[in-house]
């Protein structure tokens, strides 16, 4: 719902994602503000906003597969890897640039995805869902079972630092520009994508399958889409975590990354792509919370042990998942219009 | 013979397989969760026996029973705090509660149970029965006979009694169910308890003998072929894709494992289970539904 006073008198303006200039206004003020960042915090935060940016290219393409397209995806993480280790393998052997590599490690990924994707010719539903579970063990296998001298086997790749016209990016405040653009681009790629026709098929196949099917939506293609188009975000995540860690191992992206990213998109809201950088941010600053006050508090109270870290944020995270679920099913942005729309019309209840 | 050593082992270890996966369909059947949390509750229950044998020092014959109250506890426990509340609601969200059951179950092992390895009690005798050349673990042939039992029984349980139909019901939608005077959250409740049941007999067999921490829920995803396989809907059929995941995978364990390096054992499953699906898309014994829009 638009603000009072505000009418769309053409398509472009009802097409539009930034509708008023009170919009754009707090986007550039969002936006110079993210690209200050390294000026006004810590540089230990940088290395946490490096890994929510991350997170954030990879879960929303995640919430395009789940929160549009209805397809749940339980192998986000292994597509995420298939990038990392494409991307660590190609700027180790080959010397490409980054400029390369990152969207060669999206288009393997998409293409493992693809695969995966594909089975919803004949695979509906739960099994479809579950048959993903595959996908993280055909990753872990190809990894750890191809000739140690192709992906380094339990060993990892080493990544060299990525370079920009000779600059070498190996500080976390190069890396953190390196992923704020390519997090801004992928995002602005994603808006495109859930308002064209491909987002609108997604949405009504995500609505009932059924119905799509028989109004002319292509289900099959839609839902192969769908996760070619989750794995290529994963993809660039994913390179974008070798260049960041500039080490990439296996263990890196297990399952339980992937019922992360699904939590993420839960919290944030489903089907909203600003629900899932919503979703990304309280997640990973929940997580980061805890990891810096639980060692004192295991300090002070010692008669918990050491390993309260791991396992209390695991309890939290869990319970919040389950909370949300019963309470907001439609994840904070939900909350958020309630709430702006309430401010919109007040002082009318509706 | 070692052909059919390695044949009989892996169709055994295919039936402990499908007793967890029967933790799966029984929840399936009954409210059309799919529980992700399956092998976390297979942890939780070998913790609880753990607790009850080994840290109290009940014996067996008192602390397993122990045990399998505690696990029924949980489930009910589950039912009562997160699925209760959620009657009516879409399946989506309650089997996305299954994943915050997931993350939330490892993490109250963890800070109740420590990351330590511990001892698992010695349930079933350590000696393999021998017959001629043949070696057979003892706890995996009780595995064997108990899953069988258990298949056959629940299969009878759900298709031929009138508790087991509503459940059916229940899982077909909560609506209709409530205004055909079902308890939901009765069926639900069972459900889980049952389930809970299932993870910790799954538990007690698998883990006779050996060691336990919280990484043991892996077994869960193992399983997850066998109940995908069978479809989602079968009791029955789980003894037969039990079989043959457990077979395949002891067959490759044993003579393609040393020719590509390790681990085809644990791949080839979900790579059956794929090209089985491709064909079969609602598992080998799964109902095939009508959709109507």
């Amino acid at each position: 719902m638009d603000p009072a006073g505000i009418f769309a008198i053409n398509y472009a303006q009802d097409r539009a994602i930034v509708r008023t200039a009170k919009q754009w206004l707090a986007l550039g003020i969002f936006m110079a503000a993210l690209a200050a960042l390294p000026f006004i915090v810590h540089p230990r935060l940088i290395a946490v906003a490096n890994i929510m940016l991350i997170s954030a290219i990879v879960v929303v393409g995640l919430q395009i597969c789940t929160g549009y397209a209805g397809q749940v995806n339980l192998g986000q993480a292994a597509f995420m890897g298939v990038g990392a280790y494409t991307a660590a393998v190609l700027a180790s052997r080959t010397e490409l640039s980054f400029f390369l590599t990152v969207p060669l490690a999206g288009i393997a990924a998409a293409g493992f995805g693809f695969v995966f994707g594909l089975s919803a010719t004949r695979i509906k539903g739960f099994y479809l869902a579950l048959t993903t579970i595959a996908a993280q063990f055909v990753f872990q296998f190809a990894v750890l079972n191809l000739p140690g001298y192709w992906l380094g086997g339990s060993n990892g790749v080493t990544v060299p630092p990525a370079a920009l016209f000779g600059h070498r990016l190996a500080s976390d405040i190069s890396l953190f520009y390196l992923c704020l653009v390519t997090a801004v681009i992928m995002i602005c790629g994603a808006f495109g994508i859930v308002r064209s026709r491909f987002g609108r098929a997604f949405i009504a196949v995500r609505d009932d399958d059924v119905a799509a099917g028989i109004m002319g939506i292509n289900v099959v293609a839609t839902k192969a889409t769908a996760f070619l188009v989750a794995a290529f975000y994963a993809g660039v995540g994913g390179a974008l975590w070798a260049y960041l860690l500039r080490f990439v191992a296996v263990d890196q992206f297990t399952l339980f990354s992937s019922v992360f990213f699904i939590a993420m998109i839960i919290v944030g809201g489903i089907g909203s792509v600003v629900g899932a950088l919503v979703g990304v941010f309280v997640i990973r600053a929940i997580q980061e919370i805890i990891t810096s006050v639980a060692p004192e508090l295991a300090a002070n109270l010692t008669f918990l042990g050491g390993d309260i870290v791991f396992a209390s944020m695991n309890v939290f995270l869990g319970g919040v998942i389950a909370l949300f679920l019963i309470v907001e099913p439609k994840g904070l942005m939900h909350r958020w219009h309630i709430l702006k729309s309430a401010y919109r019309l007040w002082p009318f209840p509706y | 013979m070692d052909f059919l050593n390695y044949a009989i082992n892996g169709v055994l270890l295919g039936l402990l397989y499908a007793l967890v996966a029967m933790g799966f369909v029984v929840i399936y059947r009954a409210s059309k969760v799919f529980n992700l949390a399956q092998g976390e509750l297979v942890v939780l229950g070998g913790f609880l026996v753990w607790w009850t044998v080994i840290d109290i020092g009940l014996p067996l014959y008192a602390g397993i029973p122990l045990a399998f109250v505690l696990a029924a506890a949980v489930g009910l426990l589950i039912e009562r705090i997160f699925f209760a509340r959620l009657v009516g609601e879409s399946v989506f969200s309650m089997v996305m509660v299954t994943v915050g059951l997931m993350i939330l179950l490892r993490g109250v092992v963890l800070l109740v149970f420590g990351p330590q390895v511990r001892p698992f009690p010695i349930v079933f005798p350590l000696r393999p029965l021998v017959t001629g050349d043949l070696l057979i673990p003892t706890n995996l042939l009780w595995g064997g006979v108990l899953t069988l039992s258990g298949a056959l029984g629940l299969s009878w349980f759900f298709n031929r009694t009138r508790t087991g139909l509503t459940m059916t019901a229940v899982a077909e939608d909560h609506q209709v169910a409530l205004s055909m005077g079902i308890s939901v959250k009765r069926s639900i409740a069972f459900a889980w308890v049952l389930g809970s049941l299932l993870s910790t007999l799954g538990a007690i067999i698998f883990l006779s003998g050996k060691s336990l921490n919280f990484l043991a829920s892996d077994i869960g995803f193992a399983a997850l072929p066998v109940a995908l396989l069978a479809g989602l809907e079968s009791l029955g059929g789980l003894l037969v894709a039990g079989a043959i995941v457990g077979m395949v995978q002891g067959l490759a364990t044993a003579y393609l494992d040393p020719l590509v390096g390790g681990a085809v054992g644990s791949v080839l499953p979900f790579i059956i289970m794929l090209l089985i699906l491709l064909v079969r898309p609602t598992g080998l014994f799964g109902w095939r539904t009508i959709e109507r829009v």
